[in-house]
């Protein structure tokens, strides 16, 4: 029994031309035992910028308030919105903090830079960060997440595109992972706006 | 051992040493049924930990009655049943004087495979071929002999990467896609890009991969080269 697949669930961020898109499933259970299916584990730090976290439940919950938190305190004291690069690094040093003793979960981090440009990265528990080009997984079905993605993903797709391809990994990924599923979400972030989705998909 | 297995760790207290008598080698292999072939398919690397013992170690065989095995797990398990089965193959020819349908075979595999319920065959296996119609049949166990027919599987290291990728593109899950059968150029995109994309991810996935094609034409095998990392 590890502690990361106890509640279960899991995300996936993905780059496209101009564009980020990150999804998540709405599972929230005890082992065998599902008791949501409309868990919250991607969060909004902006409307240019999105996180999701997968792992313990309750730490999800810990790490989203300590979060909104501190991206609050930046916004007073900067006066101006956290860049995606820099909210990676609070992300990673929060985690690190906890060094020997961590949150049990994992980040996806999803958005747009000051000039547009898109951005993804995840980090493991103690916050090493992953910057990618294509795409992040992380959650109980990662394996099934990184199948999906490394056959479906391709470079500069556009934002419906995008959402096709996220939302076609998501389902199917899922749907050979007890743990994970039970419904689904999916926020594409252009630089003119966000469009969030619900999936329809298995609920069983 | 990862860190979030380190709070576990603690609980262990004194560890002892034994002989395993089982190891991993690694690999991926996968199995499409068409409505008049089947492809089944390995990728050829073999591991042990962090190290590759061999980039050509085959993990499909062939058979005299034309099916096809695919094995992953333990590379001398997997090699050993396959000379158990091509024995068996040639008593059942002799004494029946015909060659074992495949469904046969399929039921024969379970039995052996169980008769070792305490000491496992450390295999995971898929078996391909032809049924008496004609059409392709993919039958999948796990290693002590449970098993049923299917229509697509991934197994091995690379499995879990697979098996979904395959559902969306085979099974046409969550998608609407007219429903005809699969033809045997579209298995085989699938089943490269497939193992492409393990290769990427799967450490013990890569080098080349050997696809099995059977058709009531006999058994032509293709050899696709993957990343060698």
């Amino acid at each position: 029994m590890s502690i990361m697949q106890y509640n279960g669930g899991c995300l996936v961020g993905m780059k496209g031309k101009n564009c980020v898109a990150i999804a998540s499933d709405r599972r929230f259970g005890v082992q065998a035992l599902g008791l949501s299916t409309n868990f919250q584990r991607m969060f909004s730090v902006s409307n240019r910028l999105y996180y999701g976290l997968a792992g313990l439940g309750t730490d999800v919950q810990t790490l989203s308030e300590k979060f909104r938190m501190s991206v609050n305190m930046y916004k007073l004291k900067e006066e101006r919105d956290i860049a995606p690069t820099t909210f990676a690094s609070l992300v990673s040093s929060t985690l690190y903090e906890r060094r020997f003793g961590p949150y049990f979960s994992e980040p996806v981090i999803v958005g747009l830079e000051k000039d547009d440009t898109p951005f993804i990265c995840a980090t493991d528990l103690i916050g090493c960060i992953n910057f990618a080009k294509d795409f992040v997984v992380t959650g109980t079905s990662s394996e099934q997440l990184y199948g999906m993605c490394e056959a479906l993903w391709e470079p500069d797709l556009e934002p419906e595109d995008l959402f096709e391809t996220i939302s076609q990994a998501m389902l199917n990924a899922v749907d050979r992972d007890a743990l994970s599923g039970w419904g689904a979400v999916v926020h594409v972030i252009t630089p003119t706006q966000v469009i969030t989705r619900t999936l329809k998909g298995r609920m069983d | 051992m990862a860190p979030q297995d380190w709070m576990e760790a603690e609980k262990q207290g004194a560890v002892q040493h034994a002989f395993s008598p089982y190891t991993d080698n690694g690999g991926t292999s996968l199995a499409i049924a068409g409505e008049d072939f089947c492809l089944v398919a390995a990728d050829t690397r073999q591991s042990e930990g962090y190290s590759i013992n061999s980039r050509y170690a085959p993990k499909a065989y062939k058979f005299s009655n034309g099916a096809v095995l695919a094995t992953s797990g333990m590379h001398a398990d997997g090699h050993t049943l396959a000379k158990r089965l091509d024995q068996r193959l040639e008593w059942y020819e002799h004494n029946h004087g015909k060659k074992m349908s495949v469904g046969a075979m399929a039921q024969m595999l379970s039995t052996i495979l169980y008769q070792k319920r305490f000491f496992p065959y450390y295999t995971f296996n898929i078996l391909g071929g032809l049924d008496e119609n004609g059409k392709g049949a993919i039958y999948t166990y796990d290693p002590v002999g449970s098993h049923e027919r299917e229509g697509w599987r991934a197994a091995g290291s690379g499995g879990s990467l697979v098996q979904p990728f395959l559902d969306n593109q085979i099974g046409h899950k969550h998608q609407q896609s007219p429903q005809v059968p699969i033809t045997l150029e579209k298995a085989l995109k699938v089943a490269k890009d497939a193992f492409s994309g393990a290769a990427e991810r799967d450490i013990y996935t890569g080098d080349m991969a050997e696809l099995f094609i059977i058709t009531k034409d006999g058994v032509h095998v293709e050899q696709y080269p993957l990343k060698r990392d």
